[in-house]
């Protein structure tokens, strides 16, 4: 029996030390002093984490100590609450333990003072009253003053308690009034860093087929120095407006907020509500089970699976005002899919990463790109830029540029010679930008459409293995 | 008391076993399959200290699980995993996929037995007495703070040989970040599953080595791949595919590793003779970190550059956009080395060589100066090529007296088939260009180009002239081309070549 506890736990050491006197102080390591955990967890690297817990309380007025707090506890936004408790103060103390500090505390005080003779080891036992401990310590041991260790000979200084307000680490304890003894659950809500989550998506497109199958996961991210155990969790989509704090009070400053996710490729936002439980405009996103987050872990959880979604490849390039380039450049690759339900995803997704697959001749999936989304409601059109084409290129060449008789006004023709050296046709998406003001298109090889008054786009149809040119002339205030 | 308390531990004990699940762990992968990826802004060559290309890792491992709720740990991935991209395929149903960074080093092992009992072993100076004493540990901070059965001290604050000992390594601490799955399953599971992910710390290169051949005008077109694996992790026998085109690639928070050293701090310590006439020191700052543990940094470098034979050329093939080019056998990627085999090699590829000269205000200097030597190569079958050419550097030679002659050396981005490729080498000294100014008005210049050619063979020469200029008129005839003025000219052999042009500068 013995021998199966010793393998068990580990506390080996328990029996051998079983006639010493004291005791830890917490709970063995497979143990915490965290109760039942809920976290909610928001994208922007903050969480709520309530934890109720049964605490034995004695009648009246208490000094209750919190353990297993969050290390990025934000202890303004604490709060208990429980049946028959009244809250007479809350405290969050990082007056921290420290050698130094327990000498500075004990100035006035006495301690030990055990001497070794270096040369036979015996041991000396003398009582001192510390006097001051500035730069050195200084003491008085009987009639005599002395600096500590001032002959470099070894001497342990053996102190009778730790000063009640020094903390082995930054603690939350709570004064509370209660109205009758016994144990009692009470719950604890605070607001916390370092927790943080966003989504991850994997997309193995079937370009021949014009499909994909899109798996999402869930990625919480566990940076606050602590373990939350056996917790319900849930995932908020959306960003909470959150006050700017001055400063930490433990573990350095702050990691600056990451920042907001960019668009993505969102060219249509949708209208459709997806069928997942919503809450003051967020979507929420509940772990199926509870689950232990521990600290600097990475979790991944998965939340969608869709298969045999529609999906197809295309081509953009974008080119400036006077772009003109010395050699082809490469158009982005675009990967262009639907969130709506029916011909889509058919779900909102959360802000994350899409990494995009390809099989190879072999079928096995390969990397061909990845790229950011926000947060996306159901029905929108995505379009997202994975990579660039090796085979499909545009040139743009400024090939005139000359003052229209002596007006204010410029003509500008440019050429943009699209060439596909892949073995299929394709449709490229010319864009040009900067037409500011009155720009008008005068003469242009295939019709172009508007986008915006300061962008002009030209679908430009280019055979396999072959080339277009579209030429375009523009009249300009500059 | 005594036995009361160990029944408690006990219980719990058996609660903790009866929830546990099974820990499996995979040591290492049977198969791997390795596609290295290019830099976005890959040029020249690669520092092997800096590689800024990444990969995908696909591992076939062979597992047998339990059935019931089980952990599956997989060792032995490469140390620049980006956790967030691993995909497991073969498992039923996975709850959820973990990695965890918090790592086992001397502060964060005395951080996990903070309030927990250890023991602190004493050794005397004078007689060797080994002492060792329980203690429980109440501050591990900023300086350790022990509480024995005497009273509270503080560790290695005394000039005593004394250390705390633990008794054994918490379950959440691991010796190097571990990737794991939690998956339920019904049955017991034995077969391959498949592990995808991207790493960090790869890249590679096309290096081209082009021969002149004696008629002048062809060449011997042989490209390397050059591949390097930055990571400690080597891939013996790996499926080895390396990805020639630009994929977008987004940032990927991966926490770091949790290492820390054990900070040792006292009271403040000063004896008589060191007490400062000015003003107090402060305490000494707590020892340097140490090094992080072995296993994160390589022992010894061992960037063994392995060229196999060329008789193995990669096989390429489209992937989507982008062109793969599949070594076609097992090969080892080894930790921390760099390995070559080749793209391919063309016998017989038809280039021109020309010279080229930008006319600019700023290049009107009226003294001789070299004209930048281009090499020109149409990228078509019926040219000796026709295939598509990823971006590298290209090193030019010629043979002389049956040893090879350095002509040059030059770059590339990707060229497509069907395009024209021109790499920019170093002039020649024999081929001078000077610009000198002959007339300036406000606006109306005269300019004279004097082109020489030193070399007993006439050669080609091209002049660009730049946005600013409108020729208004010239002694020789200038053409349009790609939106610009240009004037080509053949120089005779031992000639010169001298243009007179007139010309507006633009608003």
């Amino acid at each position: 029996m013995r021998k199966l506890f010793l393998l068990c736990c580990g506390l080996a050491a328990a029996p051998l030390f079983a006639q010493s006197a004291i005791e830890p102080v917490l709970p063995a390591p497979s143990r915490t002093a965290q109760g039942d955990v809920a976290v909610t967890i928001y994208n922007e690297n903050r969480a709520l984490v309530q934890d109720r817990r049964e605490l034995t309380l004695p009648g009246g007025r208490s000094r209750q100590e919190f353990p297993d707090v969050s290390a990025q506890i934000r202890p303004e936004t604490v709060t208990l609450t429980g049946n028959g408790i009244g809250i007479v103060e809350q405290n969050f103390d990082f007056d921290l333990l420290t050698p130094a500090a327990m000498m500075q505390k004990a100035v006035g005080e006495t301690v030990t003072l055990v001497r070794m003779n270096p040369a036979s080891g015996a041991e000396t036992r003398e009582r001192a009253r510390i006097l001051a401990a500035n730069g050195g310590v200084v003491m008085q041991i009987g009639d005599r003053i002395e600096v500590l260790r001032d002959d470099g000979l070894p001497a342990r200084v053996i102190f009778d308690r730790v000063p009640a307000q020094l903390r082995a680490r930054p603690t939350l304890s709570i004064t509370l009034d209660t109205a009758h003894a016994g144990r009692q659950p009470v719950t604890l809500n605070y607001l916390t860093g370092g927790l943080g989550w966003s989504a991850d998506y994997v997309a193995l497109f079937d370009e021949p087929n014009g499909k994909m199958n899109v798996q999402g996961w869930i990625t919480l991210t566990n940076s606050s120095g602590t373990a939350f155990t056996n917790a319900r969790t849930l995932l908020v989509a959306g960003a909470v407006n959150q006050v700017q704090r001055g400063y930490r009070v433990y573990g350095g400053y702050p990691p600056p907020p990451p920042p907001p996710p960019p668009p993505g490729g969102m060219i249509r936002a949708g209208t459709q509500t997806a069928g997942r439980e919503r809450l003051g405009g967020f979507y929420l996103y509940p772990l199926p089970e509870r689950t232990t987050i521990a600290d600097k872990q990475t979790k991944q959880v998965s939340f969608l699976d869709v298969s045999g979604a529609p999906a197809a490849r295309a081509y953009e390039y974008r080119n400036g005002w006077l772009g003109s380039a010395d050699e082809p450049q490469s158009v982005s690759s675009v990967l262009r899919f639907s969130t709506e339900t029916g011909g889509g995803l058919g779900d909102a997704l959360p802000a994350g990463t899409v990494r995009v697959y390809q099989r190879d001749a072999r079928g096995n999936p390969q990397f061909v790109g990845e790229h950011q989304i926000g947060h996306t409601p159901m029905g929108s059109s995505i379009s997202l830029a994975t990579g660039e084409s090796f085979d499909v290129k545009v040139r743009p060449l400024v090939v005139e540029r000359t003052r229209i008789n002596t007006s204010p006004r410029w003509k500008t023709r440019m050429l943009y010679e699209v060439s596909n050296a892949g073995p299929a046709p394709v449709v490229v998406d010319v864009v040009q930008d900067g037409l500011w003001g009155d720009t008008r298109v005068t003469d242009e090889s295939i019709k172009s459409e508007r986008l915006a008054a300061d962008s002009a786009r030209w679908h430009v149809p280019v055979p396999a293995n072959g080339r277009a040119v579209v030429s375009a002339t523009f009249d300009t205030r500059f | 008391m005594r036995v009361r308390a160990l029944l408690a531990a006990a219980l719990a004990c058996l609660s903790v076993m009866a929830r546990a699940q099974a820990i499996v762990t995979s040591q290492a992968p049977d198969k791997v399959a390795v596609t290295v990826y290019r830099a976005a802004s890959a040029s020249g060559t690669m520092d092997l200290e800096w590689l800024q290309g990444f990969a995908i890792v696909r591992e076939t491992r062979r597992i047998s699980l339990p059935a019931g709720e089980s952990e599956l740990r997989f060792e032995g991935v490469a140390s620049g995993i980006v956790p967030q991209s691993a995909i497991v395929e073969g498992l039923g149903d996975v709850v959820e996929k973990n990695r965890d960074a918090k790592l086992l080093s001397p502060g964060t092992l005395l951080d996990s037995l903070l309030g927990r009992r250890v023991h602190l072993r004493r050794i005397s100076k004078a007689t060797g007495d080994v002492r060792e004493q329980e203690a429980v540990l109440r501050a591990s901070g900023d300086g350790v703070v022990l509480e024995t059965a005497e009273g509270i001290e503080a560790l290695r604050c005394t000039g005593l040989n004394e250390t705390p000992l633990a008794q054994s390594v918490p379950a959440t601490l691991s010796a190097k970040p571990t990737l794991s799955v939690r998956l339920r399953s019904a049955r017991p599971i034995a077969g391959n599953v498949i592990l995808t992910y991207l790493s960090s710390g790869f890249d590679w290169r096309a290096h081209y080595v082009a021969t002149v051949a004696p008629s002048g005008d062809k060449m011997t077109l042989f490209a390397w791949l050059t591949l390097a694996n930055g990571d400690e992790t080597g891939f013996a026998n790996a499926e080895t595919m390396a990805v020639a085109g630009r994929v977008n690639r987004e940032g990927a928070e991966v926490l770091a590793p949790e290492v820390r050293p054990i900070s040792l701090t006292c009271w403040p310590s000063q004896r008589t003779h060191e007490i400062p006439l000015e003003e107090p020191v402060p305490p000494a700052p707590p020892p340097p970190p140490p090094p992080a543990p072995a296993s994160m940094m390589s022992a010894e470098r061992s960037e063994e550059i392995v060229v196999t034979g060329s008789s193995i050329i990669a096989q390429r093939e489209a992937l989507g956009d982008l062109k793969l080019y599949r070594i076609p056998i097992p090969v080892t990627l080894a930790a921390r080395s760099q390995k070559q085999v080749a793209l391919f090699e063309q016998p017989s590829a038809r280039f021109a060589t020309l010279y080229r000269w930008r006319s600019s205000f700023a290049n009107e200097q009226n003294e001789p100066v070299d004209a930048a030597r281009v090499l020109k190569m149409e990228n078509r079958t019926d040219h000796g090529l026709g295939l598509p050419l990823p971006a590298g550097s290209l090193t030019l030679f010629a043979e002389r007296a049956g040893r090879p002659f350095l002509l040059g050396e030059g770059s590339m981005t990707d060229r497509a088939v069907g395009e024209t490729v021109e790499i920019l080498l170093e002039g020649s000294p024999g081929v001078k260009v000077t610009q000198r100014q002959l007339r300036r008005d406000k606006k109306d210049r005269e300019t004279e180009l004097i082109v020489t050619n030193d070399d007993a063979k006439s050669l080609r020469f091209e002049v660009r002239f730049a946005d600013e200029r409108e020729p208004l008129s010239s002694s020789e005839r200038l053409i349009r081309r790609d939106g610009a003025y240009w004037w080509t000219a053949a120089i005779p052999a031992n000639g010169t070549r001298i243009l007179r042009i007139r010309y507006r500068l633009r608003d």
